[in-house]
């Protein structure tokens, strides 16, 4: 009996192809790297097979200070642009679906600025932001109402670290990452049939009771989405973290996340194993951190077919 | 219950007048049908009594209080939408809790007051399920029970049949009058559909344009429609209307449509005069009409027209026959067994208590002419 196969298929090749070249087999290329001692892009070196990238990670996180500043960073960045992007987001969507649509649209676009803007030259305005001379806006600002006495550096004092580091790098990434829990939010707000609103208000409601009773719970699903997609973009992101390391803006060491460690291992010290070791670490834990968030949101529950007759 | 009152309510958005000078009575217990076409301004007019809506001038009472700049919340309105706007993330159970829960009634009486109103509209089986696993028909009756858990003084209903089936639609037409009547509740229904109206009001107010058109029983608005417009939305099909002109032959005043000339009494004859009418609008209504083969000897003074039978649709009950007079169409709803032929010359007989006379400029019937004109200058 021969197989005979869908034609459909035929129309799905060039995009299995593509992921396929382009994530399947890096993915498979970089857990196998892992596994081998390249050093300096010697690709001699990439027959033996080893563990040893991981055992040595391993005990870089007990016994290496500058990597565990790194895994301390990534979590309370993490963390907390997380909470900022989900809460702020919804909180952003939330005022902008209650306001005049007149107002609501100059709002909107002024929210989706740090998006639209290039990232290096996002990066540099909080870099004049927080520069440590008298010429930083935060500075001056200070000095001139006396807060302070004389210029500080903000993310580099070793007076200050590591929070302020932190602070930077939560703010840099927070005003990004929000605009897209808004757009989320604010859609799907919009989504939500206006009568139900009116029938609430009619029955007595405060807008308060509204955005708790009505609105947020239709939204359970979109919270889910966008809760997931920062969190698995956040422990990826590295752009403007580069930048303001690389500038000097933030600590070398409070100020990197582990996927800029990961960068800086393979293009810097050039030790592709460990580096391909570490990548492999992080997209487990990213998987990880994805499916407890859907459990614990309890995504399961809300695609399983309604029960009953429709 | 309450007697709704609006007192030259006008409500605005932006530069579009939606309710313009509206001054209307929804009776105490009645059930007040608002008709008119889309975007006539019914549904602003619901939500200004709602008090989603502020007006932009004029007041509201309910009975003796003035309700103006009340919230919605403080005037116990029940309000049921076109698509139930039932919340999707709760059960029939909740939905209908919700308002009393609003309230921070005790939990004990919640529960028996959402099993009463549930079992009064027949959905107790209903109530663990989620809206959408129920029927468009179910869902209504939740929406229903929903604003009937309350006790509202006014019950406020946005075209809630338009989305059932035709004969679900007829099925709950009837027994949501007959709720009311049980429950005496003050009742103001919205619908574009003229023979919702007709079948389930106490009292239509036609509205056009958000302006008042008529306010009166069905049999007022349908028999004697204050204007052109009323005369021609309401009723299916609606009236036929021909524009003739006036003229005095040995002192007595005809209008002549095509070639027929139909009399006028001395009373219109009087105002026609006076006014200095030339044209006026002659309008029946098509199952008032006869057709008949030969013109009567003596008419008795009723408009007989001649016409050409265009085509014949026989709907069972009835035939509507299509006959063209004076280069316009006119419809004659006659018994099954009348079928004229197509193309045949026919006469078209109107008792002359069914024919109606429209002012072409205002639109106004001559008789409510008579009697606004009698109104404004008095003895
Ligand atoms: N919130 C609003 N903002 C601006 N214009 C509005 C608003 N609500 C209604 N209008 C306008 O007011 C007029 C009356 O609208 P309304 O919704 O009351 O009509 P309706 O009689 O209920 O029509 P339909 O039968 O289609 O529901 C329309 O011209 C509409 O465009
Ligand atoms: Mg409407």
């Amino acid at each position: 009996m021969r197989v005979r196969l869908n034609p459909a298929f035929l129309f799905l090749i060039p995009a299995l192809t593509l992921i396929l070249v382009f994530y399947v087999v890096p993915l498979i290329l970089s857990v196998y790297i892992g596994f081998t001692p390249l050093q300096r892009w010697n690709l001699n070196r990439m027959g033996s097979i080893t563990a040893y990238n991981f055992e040595r990670l391993f005990y870089m996180m007990f016994h290496d200070p500058d990597f565990g500043k790194v895994i301390r960073t990534t979590i309370v960045f993490t963390a907390f642009t997380l909470a900022i992007n989900v809460l702020g987001g919804l909180g952003l969507g939330l005022a902008l679906y209650l306001m005049d649509e007149v107002l609501s649209l100059p709002y909107r676009i002024l929210w989706l600025l740090p998006r639209m803007t290039p990232v290096a030259v996002y990066s540099l305005l909080w870099y004049y932001f927080f520069l440590g001379g008298e010429e930083g806006t935060l500075n001056s600002i200070l000095l001139r109402l006396g807060v302070i006495n004389e210029p500080l550096s903000w993310g580099t004092d070793p007076r200050l670290l590591p929070e302020t580091a932190w602070v930077i790098l939560i703010l840099v990434n927070g005003f990004v990452g929000v605009s897209f829990g808004m757009i989320v939010f604010y859609s799907a707000f919009h989504s939500i049939p206006r009568e139900q609103v009116v029938a609430a208000r009619v029955d007595g409601a405060t807008t308060s009771q509204i955005v708790r009773h009505v609105l947020i719970p239709q939204v359970r699903w979109h919270i889910v989405y966008v809760t997931v997609w920062q969190l698995l973009s956040l422990l990826t992101t590295f752009a403007h973290i580069f930048l303001l390391v690389e500038w000097g803006a933030v600590h070398r060491w409070w100020g990197s996340t582990w996927a800029l460690y990961v960068f800086n291992v393979a293009f810097k010290t050039y030790e592709q194993g460990l580096a391909a070791a570490a990548a492999t670490v992080l997209v487990i834990i990213g998987a990880i951190l994805g499916l407890v968030a859907l459990r614990i949101l309890k995504f399961k529950e809300m695609m399983v077919e309604p029960k009953g007759e429709i | 219950m309450v007697e709704v009152r609006l007192e030259k309510v006008t409500k605005k958005f932006g530069r579009v007048i939606a309710v313009n000078k509206v001054d209307l009575v929804f009776e105490d217990g009645k059930f007040t049908v608002l008709l008119g076409p889309s975007g006539s301004g019914k549904s602003t007019l619901l939500y200004l009594v709602a008090g989603i809506y502020r007006p932009t001038s004029g007041k509201i009472f309910f009975d003796d209080k003035d309700v103006t700049n009340l919230p919605p919340r403080e005037r116990n309105v029940g309000l049921v939408f076109q698509n139930y706007a039932l919340y999707p993330h709760m059960t029939v159970y909740d939905n209908i809790a919700f308002p009393l829960r609003l309230r921070k009634e005790p939990p004990e009486k919640i529960d028996s007051k959402v099993h009463e109103v549930a079992k009064l509209l027949r959905i107790e089986e209903l109530l663990d399920r989620f809206p959408s696993q129920l029927s468009g028909g179910q869902q209504q009756r939740v929406a229903l029970a929903r604003a009937l858990v309350k006790e509202p003084s006014v019950l406020l209903l946005d075209e809630p049949l338009s989305n059932l089936d035709a004969l679900l639609r007829l099925t709950i037409r009837a027994e949501l009058k007959k709720l009311q009547q049980k429950l005496g509740i003050t009742a103001i229904h919205v619908t574009h559909d003229q023979a919702e109206a007709m079948s389930m009001a106490d009292k239509i107010a036609v509205i056009d344009q958000g302006t008042l058109q008529q306010v009166g029983t069905p049999e007022e608005v349908y028999l004697k429609p204050r204007n052109l417009f009323v005369a021609t939305f309401i009723g299916n099909p609606p009236a036929n209307t021909l524009t003739g002109s006036v003229q005095t032959v040995d002192g007595t005043v005809f209008v002549e449509v095509g070639s027929a000339r139909y009399q006028l009494t001395e009373e219109v004859s009087k105002i026609v005069r006076e006014a200095g009418v030339e044209k006026l609008v002659v309008a029946f209504r098509p199952e008032h009409a006869k057709i008949v083969e030969s013109p009567l000897v003596d008419p008795e003074g009723d408009l007989v027209l001649e016409g050409d039978v265009y085509v014949v649709e026989p709907l069972g009950r009835e035939n509507i026959v299509t006959l063209i007079v004076a280069g316009m169409p006119i419809k004659v709803v006659t018994p099954p067994d009348v079928k004229p032929h197509s193309s045949s010359k026919v006469y078209i007989v109107v008792p002359r208590n069914r024919v109606m006379l429209f002012d072409v400029e205002t639109g106004l019937n001559i008789e409510f002419l008579i009697r606004e004109i009698h109104q404004k200058i008095p003895d």
